[in-house]
């Protein structure tokens, strides 16, 4: 069906068979949202609203039926929200534990090391600090 | 040319046949400055669409950083209310959509009718996110350093309770502001501005209104399910 202009007019059956899918579906995710599905909760959620979002876009913005040049603008808005999440999380989500580390410090580590090497090959214990950097030594306590 | 009168009547027949009121000089036709128009709301969502994943990329990152804050947190929130919001917004989104078919098919009455339901289903949203808020505040759970709600002083949860403010804060701007877009609309559609002809203010903010549906779509299992 064509308006006089040549837009696409969406049939009302099509809206409403849309809305239920909706209700339905945000049925389906409070109800799966009880139930513990361990680490596929957020997933599955995130699943069930993406096609929730995709069919508000595709029927009710009508991109299914637009210009495709809509289309191209809405795929790269989502692609740079997808650029800004997965490199920002790049970052965060392997920065560690700071509180995981040790209070011995490397020159520290390094020093202890060497001081196993040196006793298991038989060198007096006198020597141990040849292997750490004399520069690092004066910075600490 | 021997009848200048018929001469000029041809030509503001065939004037007003090209040159509808609404239809600006500097573009070829109705359908180009629609397409026009609709390309530049759609360039405008993507702003939008950016400006709440900033908000989004914050809940993740410090989702993935204090997973069992969300947990606690969201134990303080009413999914009923989030529930019956969520189906509100989606109605308003089912109404707004009628209403640009009932403007593609020249029905006035029921476009105004469609667009004064659609504030309506607004005016709801807004009223049961009042009483949340409320509720929140009464307990002493602000965003920010205010926060002081005894029953949850594990740490990082006003972290996720200062997501849930701005979140939902900012998302309430938007439906407010679409309440005041949709109620000039349908004080324009009364008078009768708006036909199959043109209509292009109706779909506008038709998209603006399903985008607003579509972040309430998200926070709703992020911030009340999971």
């Amino acid at each position: 069906m064509k308006a006089q202009h040549g837009h696409h007019v969406t049939p009302k059956k099509t809206l409403i068979k849309v809305f239920a899918v909706l209700v339905v579906l945000t049925i389906v995710t409070a109800l799966t949202a009880q139930l513990d599905l361990g680490g596929l909760d957020v997933p599955l959620a995130l699943a069930i609203a993406s096609t929730k979002a995709g069919l508000v876009v595709l029927f009710f913005m009508a991109l299914k039926y637009d210009n495709k040049v809509n289309a191209l603008v809405f795929a790269l808005g989502v692609t740079f929200v997808a650029i800004f999440l997965t490199f920002t999380l790049f970052d965060t989500a392997f920065r560690g534990d700071l509180g995981n580390v040790g209070s011995e410090t490397i020159s520290d580590i390094e020093r202890r090391e060497s001081m196993l090497r040196d006793r298991a090959a038989g060198v007096p214990e006198s020597t141990e600090g040849t292997a750490s950097d004399p520069s690092i030594e004066g910075g600490e306590e | 040319m021997a009848n200048p009168t018929a001469t000029a009547t041809t030509h503001d027949a065939s004037a007003s046949q090209h040159h509808p009121p609404h239809l600006k000089h500097y573009f070829v036709s109705s359908e180009q400055q629609f397409d026009a128009a609709k390309l530049g709301m759609w360039l405008f969502l993507i702003t939008e669409i950016l400006l709440f994943s900033g908000m989004f990329v914050a809940y993740t990152v410090y989702r993935v950083w204090y997973p069992e804050v969300f947990t606690i947190g969201a134990t303080e929130l009413n999914p009923w209310l989030g529930g019956l919001n969520t189906l509100v917004l989606l109605g308003s989104s089912l109404t707004v959509a009628l209403a640009i078919h009932a403007a593609q098919t020249d029905k006035r009455r029921t476009l105004v009718r469609y667009l004064v339901i659609t504030v309506l289903l607004a005016g709801v949203f807004m009223v049961v996110k009042y009483f949340e808020y409320t509720h929140k505040f009464h307990l002493g759970i602000f965003p920010g350093a205010a926060f002081s709600y005894a029953e949850m002083s594990q740490p990082y949860v006003p972290i996720f309770f200062s997501i849930y403010f701005v979140m939902t804060g900012i998302h309430g701007v938007h439906v407010l502001i679409g309440m005041g877009v949709l109620s000039w609309l349908a004080w324009r559609a009364h008078k009768g501005h708006f036909g199959s002809e043109y209509y292009t203010p109706v779909e506008l903010t038709g998209l603006y209104w399903h985008l607003v549906d579509i972040i309430w779509i998200f926070l709703f299992p992020l911030l009340y399910l999971i």
